[in-house]
């Protein structure tokens, strides 16, 4: 299977790309898919979504589509 | 309660008011505009991005937990996109409701939670990953 990977604003930078599709497995979680696509990355100021809900870092990915990684937000 | 939540990249035009009731006796309108200081320094513009999809669903459950603190008829919620320059609006947001009191409530809480977890950004350049 495979998962689309989104990033937003600030995250574009650190990961390089807005948008990638990437082969996992269902007990892969969002930690270990971006640790596996650069390991220096920090985390701690990130969330993550999976199908648009927040989950935490170590959620399972299970049967998700879509991972977003969620910078601190400034809408408005 | 009535919901509407719009984005656009372009300049926000302000929806036609649309009394759900007569019993609607508040309107309360609120718009942000961008500014040219930004912590010091001067800017043209901001640039603004979403994740629709899920700010969508974010705001509506905010709305809907809101309706049920502060009753109120309606909101309409308008979102720009894109770049944004000093002096546009990036947000529109109108409560109706049968009382000032929950409109008011209604829309700082509603600000408020827009910047806790909604997934909009802001930034000072435009981002050039493709």
């Amino acid at each position: 299977m495979s998962i689309t990977v989104l990033a937003f604003a600030q995250s574009q930078d650190t990961f390089g790309f807005s948008s990638k599709e990437l082969p996992c497995s269902p007990e892969d979680t969002p930690r270990s898919l971006l640790l596996r696509l650069k390991p220096e990355a920090n985390l701690e100021l990130l969330r993550v979504a999976l199908d648009c809900e927040f989950v935490t870092w170590d959620t399972p990915v299970g049967s998700a589509k879509e991972l977003a990684i969620i910078p601190p937000v400034s809408g408005g | 309660m009535l919901t509407e939540i719009h984005f656009t990249a372009e300049p926000i035009v302000i929806p036609p008011e649309k009394l759900p009731s007569r019993e609607i006796g508040a309107a309360v309108e609120f718009q942000g505009i961008v500014r040219e200081l930004e912590e010091g320094d001067a800017l043209a513009g901001l640039f603004y991005e979403a994740y629709e999809p899920m700010a969508r669903r974010v705001l509506q459950r905010h709305f809907e937990e809101l309706a049920a603190i502060h009753p109120c008829a309606a909101v309409c919620f308008v979102h720009r996109t894109g770049w944004v320059p000093v002096g546009e609006a990036s947000l529109f947001i109108r409560v109706l409701s049968s009382h000032r009191k929950e409109a008011l409530a209604f829309l700082g809480d509603a600000i408020d939670r827009l910047k806790l977890d909604v997934p909009i950004w802001k930034r000072v350049e435009r981002p050039n990953h493709g």
